[in-house]
């Protein structure tokens, strides 16, 4: 085997072992409950939309849970944006003592495990009457999100010359015109990127969604899907459920192709001194 | 209209990286801050600017104090030595930036910006993005930059460092004309002492923060206050000789000729110039450097000499100059 053909059979065991399961979905939602039980067997009524149907026909509609998702994530990331933005510049600027101390911190936030905040937090929902409400629910998100935005827009501006700054202030921009016309033009690819990975966390997150909402018309994706089983212990709608995701996963694909160049430039700014 | 400052200071940390700067700038002037790396020649400079403040000292700008003034209001044009143009902006909007900030009108904005772009024959490139440019193009946009400030006063930080040597020669008469043209100050910093000849009215020559010396190109290289002042002004550079104890002479190497009966010594390198050519020589008094006449065939054998009058006598202990009558 020549190095080529080598490398393309790697790369091509890499693409099936990642989209194999994301085509196990898309099979098993559009089959018959029939058919997925005997996957081999020949089934008269092998392929259905029902588990579609399923979803759509759902009280309250399905798309109110796309359209709450998507609210709260939108929320999410132009709140972290906001934050991390600004917060990034001061700790590029700080001393540089204060500002090592500081990613250190912001690094072991970004690792903690939240999973262990989410009781804490129902608590802080409880007493300050946060639940229920989905502006608010993007209050945690871009809690738990800012850390990672901040490391990763720092090190898109620490990454662009100082002289431009400067070059800048003798032009006579002051800090929000230097925001406005310079910095954040400059490191657009990164929040880009910053802002697709705040995106997904928010689209996938599940603890604190269901803990903070209850009304049914409020739910967000996860917490929806995961409901679709009803009352009913002993079966497990899995059409349904491959049918929900689906569904789910066409925005993130759509943002992804949109975004796609913005994000690897993005996240590999820095990488290269050019 | 003229930049003063005095008692200038600026310490990081423990170490002092210009000390106790005094220099005057008269409008039109273009005084050279020369020196090698680390000389604090740039640090000056961003002082001056406002990037950074002093640890001591008063900056004058037309008799005001500009000290404490941030540099977003020090009206001064200034050329970076990687020119930092905005890489999102064409040109054109590169230069219009500063004028839109400062509520200049669209009609107006447009009209200096054409008069700009033609002085400085960049009509043409008015849509393209910095990165499209050559490096002589590039520093003609920070040029036109710094010209559209209207600045009181024109910082130069190695302006042609990043030019290829043809460029340069090409480049020097066209800066001239359009800033030392003006009524400001003009402050130039380069570590190339050629250039700082050609361009300035006067050289201050730093080293380790200090000014070693303040003259016009002439008086530095006529009258060099320090060995080193001798030695970094001129090339090839001075010879320095140990004659007598407690002395150094320098002798530049133009003013060594040939004699009869005069210091033997040998030929170890040759350099033909074209225009002339560089002899480096071994004696008894060490290594010597020498400029002749390039069509002259050159035993390996010679003897040196150079008239007294062209003499630099330095006293060995301070390196300073010992002043003839």
């Amino acid at each position: 085997m020549t190095e080529l053909n080598r490398r393309n059979t790697t790369i091509l065991l890499l693409i099936l072992w990642s989209i194999t399961p994301l085509i196990w979905q898309l099979y098993t939602s559009f089959c018959s409950p029939e058919a997925l039980i005997s996957p081999f067997e020949n089934i008269a009524k092998r392929w259905t939309l029902d588990n579609y149907r399923q979803v759509f026909q759902a009280d309250p509609p399905f798309w109110r849970y796309l359209v709450n998702s998507s609210l709260v994530g939108i929320y999410t990331t132009f709140i972290t944006l906001l934050i991390s933005i600004p917060a990034a510049y001061s700790l590029v600027k700080l001393p540089r003592r204060i500002a090592n101390v500081s990613k250190l911190v912001l690094t072991s936030v970004a690792l903690f495990p939240y999973v262990l905040l989410f009781l804490a937090l129902l608590e802080f929902a409880r007493s300050l009457n946060l639940g229920n409400n989905l502006l608010a629910l993007s209050i945690p998100y871009s809690g738990l999100s800012l850390p990672l935005a901040i490391l990763l827009i720092s090190s898109a501006i620490k990454d662009l010359p100082a002289d431009l700054e400067e070059a800048a202030k003798i032009d006579g921009l002051n800090l929000w015109q230097r925001f406005r016309w310079i910095l954040v033009p400059l490191i657009a690819p990164a929040c880009a990127s910053t802002a697709i990975i705040v995106f997904l966390f928010s689209w996938n997150e599940y603890p604190i969604a269901l803990t903070w909402i209850s009304k049914d018309e409020l739910l967000t994706l996860p917490v929806a899907i995961a409901r679709l089983a009803g009352s009913s212990v002993y079966s497990v709608p899995y059409g349904a459920y491959a049918a929900a995701t689906v569904i789910g996963s066409i925005p993130l694909i759509i943002i992804m192709i949109i975004f796609q160049k913005q994000i690897v430039s993005g996240l590999t700014q820095g990488a290269v001194k050019g | 209209m003229s930049l003063n400052l005095e008692n200038l200071a600026r310490r990081i940390g423990q170490k002092w990286i210009i000390q106790n700067l005094n220099l005057n700038v008269d409008p039109g002037e273009c005084l050279a801050l020369l020196g090698p790396s680390g000389c604090g020649k740039s640090s000056t400079l961003r002082l001056i600017a406002g990037l950074d403040k002093p640890t001591r000292g008063s900056i004058y700008l037309l008799g005001k104090d500009i000290t404490n003034i941030s540099p977003l209001k020090r009206r001064v044009g200034m050329v970076f030595q990687s020119y930092a143009l905005y890489p999102h902006l064409d040109v054109y909007n590169n230069l219009a930036l500063g004028l839109k900030i400062r509520g200049i009108s669209i009609k107006d904005q447009k009209h200096r910006l054409d008069n700009v772009l033609g002085l400085l024959k960049l009509d043409l490139l008015s849509n393209y993005m910095p990165s499209q440019l050559s490096g002589g193009q590039r520093q003609r946009v920070a040029l036109a930059r710094a010209l559209l400030r209207d600045p009181d006063l024109y910082l130069l930080d190695e302006p042609m460092s990043n030019l290829d040597a043809q460029l340069r020669e090409d480049l020097r008469p066209e800066l001239r004309n359009l800033i030392l043209g003006n009524k400001q100050p003009v402050v130039y910093v380069t570590h190339d002492q050629q250039e700082a000849m050609a361009m300035a009215n006067r050289i201050a020559l730093l080293k380790e923060g200090r000014l070693e010396q303040i003259g016009t190109p002439k008086e530095l290289y006529l009258r060099p206050r320090t060995t080193f002042v001798a030695g970094f002004i001129g090339r090839p550079q001075i010879n320095f000789i140990k004659r007598e104890p407690g002395i150094i002479v320098g002798i530049r190497p133009e003013d060594v000729k040939f004699s009869i009966d005069g210091l033997p010594s040998k030929i170890i390198h040759k350099e033909w110039h074209g225009s002339n050519q560089l002899l480096l020589l071994d004696s008894k008094f060490g290594k010597i450097r020498m400029i002749t006449k390039a069509n002259m065939d050159i035993p390996s054998d010679i003897n040196l000499t150079w008239s007294k009058s062209k003499e630099h006598l330095f006293r060995e202990d301070s390196k300073e100059a010992i002043i003839k009558d």
